[in-house]
């Protein structure tokens, strides 16, 4: 079988599952008040799911420039992982092949790829076909969410709101779900809570997630140290 | 009045940092050995970061303290979080989420 077709056939439950996240990211958006263009600008250039959700919402709440970026690419920082993991597979490919490819790396794209690249060595032709029709359906989600936004009613968006916590919970919960994984969540929440409290503003979010991070890796050393 | 006239250029910032996370480590990934112990503190920080958010967003939902029989946010989150657990599905999560978030703003 050729090798596009392929990979569009093996990327399509990906575009599946991006088409209505990317649409509803779209709505909330343009109902918190960015333009059409920020919001079609956001996933065209950022292009990762949590992060945008939560670019909004920490411009629409007032954030200060400097500590929005920080948190989103703290955020954004698990992917370093997913480069380290693959990595080592793409070592045969150009550099310009590399960079072109790194561009579409998101989560679910990492998830399938590393499933399926231990077994063979990446063939560019089915990797950029497979990250770059991900990223189409992306972002013409993205575009049919704004469009039909700011006809949305306000009762539809206010509920619509819920998407965000929902998909910051599932992402903890479908993730790692160790107790220390859990443990940096939760320390990472009442952290930014207690900062809220105090009206330190997003501090807490860069706070929190250093020293849940911190937290969760001492309580895995010490729970391997107590199994042995 | 929010202000969004930096935001294209925060977004730009960000979207060009992602990126260098993303390339920077599937480049050098061949040529240099991270740590162990560092590298096992990246993979804390996603689920940190992700609590941090969550926090304040069920507790303090429109920014505000709310108690917690009137907290309709949070107690949405219950069901939610349940389906995240058992179906390990995203789209679902989220779909059930905003469900049983519309139900719980309709009764209470």
């Amino acid at each position: 079988m050729n090798f596009s077709v392929k990979a569009l056939r093996d990327a399509s439950p990906i575009m599946i599952a991006y088409f209505p996240i990317a649409m509803t990211f779209g709505v909330i958006s343009v109902n918190s008040g960015l333009s059409w263009f920020i919001t079609f600008l956001i996933s065209a250039v950022v292009y990762a799911g949590g992060a945008q959700f939560m670019l909004v919402s920490l411009a629409v709440t007032g954030s200060s420039p400097l500590s929005t970026i920080v948190t989103v690419l703290l955020v954004n920082l698990r992917h370093f992982l997913y480069g380290t993991t693959l990595g080592p597979s793409f070592i045969p490919w150009s550099e310009r092949m590399k960079l072109l490819y790194a561009f579409g790396l998101t989560d679910e794209v990492f998830a399938m790829s590393s499933s399926r690249i231990e077994q063979s060595t990446p063939i560019p032709k089915y990797q950029l076909t497979f990250a770059f029709a991900c990223y189409t359906s992306w972002i013409a989600g993205t575009a049919v969410g704004a469009l039909i936004g700011s006809v949305v009613p306000t009762e539809i968006s206010t509920i619509l709101n819920f998407a965000l916590p929902a998909l910051f919970l599932a992402l903890i919960l479908i993730g790692q779900r160790s107790t220390s994984h859990l443990s940096a969540a939760i320390c990472g929440a009442v952290v930014a809570f207690l900062a809220n409290i105090l009206h330190w503003g997003s501090i807490g979010i860069v706070a929190g997630a250093i020293l849940g991070a911190t937290l969760g890796m001492l309580l895995q050393t010490k729970m391997n140290k107590s199994r042995q | 009045m929010v202000i969004f006239s930096t935001l294209w250029l925060q977004t730009v910032i960000i979207g060009l940092g992602t990126y260098f996370i993303r390339s920077g480590s599937l480049i050098g990934a061949g040529r240099i050995n991270w740590s162990t112990w560092f590298k096992n503190w990246l993979s804390f920080v996603t689920p940190a970061v992700l609590g941090a958010l969550l926090g304040p967003l069920l507790l303090l939902p429109n920014s505000h303290w709310e108690p917690l029989f009137q907290n309709t946010t949070l107690w949405s989150a219950i069901p939610t979080a349940l389906v995240a657990w058992f179906t390990r599905n995203l789209i679902l999560t989220v779909a059930s989420g905003v469900v049983c978030f519309a139900i719980a703003t309709h009764f209470f």
